[in-house]
């Protein structure tokens, strides 16, 4: 029984791992920015599986409430309000220089941190922690109160700021 | 290889393809796109690591649901900035905007 549960969440990991690798890669990568869009929801979705296998259902919940349905909503607002065009600025070649900066900064942290994780093999559980939802709720409003009523000021505060940012005044063009 | 260096390994991947998306895109709103990468890979970082060590659990959830609040503040904020950018240079190429003058 176990095994069999073992070999399922393997497979899941490695399907959820396959759609971020695909749509991460077609995040970057390709011309069309509502394209690249799709390929940041797919990634943000099989995060929200992830989660989901590492045993915390409400932050998988999270995930697709605030990233699928709010921020790639905003982003693409984003695209649609600067016009953005499959056959725009991102489609035109770019300089060597710029690309060899690229895969420069790709394969410094790749090759440090890879190799920190796997010369270090830390054990780790082989379960992860089962933690009821209700354990959250009461971290949220006992000791971790302070972080939580911050962000909502400084959810205030990014609001205001746009609304200040992107002000007109009367008469101005 | 154990499960938690598995998620780390993921988690290093959006955040190197994150870093090559930030440089290599020419438009502001590509940029973007590359930060809620690099943003989700840190969000599956921390979960991991309080989902599968001994540590506290409670505190890992939810300083990756302090990271999606954050990601949503910034989020907000960089469209209107993207916006004036769009305003002011009719267009959001980056090689517009890094130019001073003074």
């Amino acid at each position: 029984m176990t095994d069999t549960m073992e070999i399922l969440a393997k497979a899941a990991f490695a399907f959820y791992a396959l759609i971020i690798c695909g749509g991460s890669i077609m995040a970057v990568g390709s011309a069309g920015l509502v394209r690249s869009l799709v390929g940041l929801i797919a990634v943000m979705i099989a995060l929200a599986g992830m989660y989901l296998l590492l045993a915390a259902p409400f932050i998988a919940f999270m995930q697709i409430l605030i990233y699928v349905g709010g921020v790639s909503v905003l982003i693409f607002f984003a695209i649609m309000l600067t016009r953005a065009s499959p056959d725009g600025d991102e489609a035109q070649g770019r300089s060597f220089r710029k690309g060899f900066h690229a895969v420069f900064a790709l394969l410094i942290p790749a090759g440090v941190l890879s190799v920190i994780i796997i010369r270090n093999p830390e054990k780790g559980l082989a379960v992860p922690v089962e933690l009821k939802t209700a354990v959250l709720g009461k971290g949220m409003l006992g000791a971790y109160l302070l972080p939580f009523e911050m962000i909502s000021v400084i959810l205030f505060v990014a609001m205001a700021g746009a609304v200040l940012a992107v002000w007109q005044k009367r008469g101005k063009p | 290889m154990s499960a938690l260096a598995l998620f780390q390994l993921v988690a290093l991947f959006l955040l190197v393809v994150g870093l090559f998306g930030l440089i290599w895109r020419k438009t502001l709103v590509g940029m973007l796109i590359s930060l809620e990468l690099m943003v989700n890979g840190a969000g599956l970082s921390i979960v991991a690591a309080a989902q599968l060590t001994p540590g506290d659990a409670v505190m890992g959830q939810l300083s990756t649901l302090f990271v999606m609040g954050l990601a949503a503040a910034e989020a907000t904020l960089i469209l209107a900035i993207v916006l004036v950018v769009f305003k002011r240079f009719n267009g959001t190429r980056t090689e517009d905007v890094s130019r001073l003058r003074g």
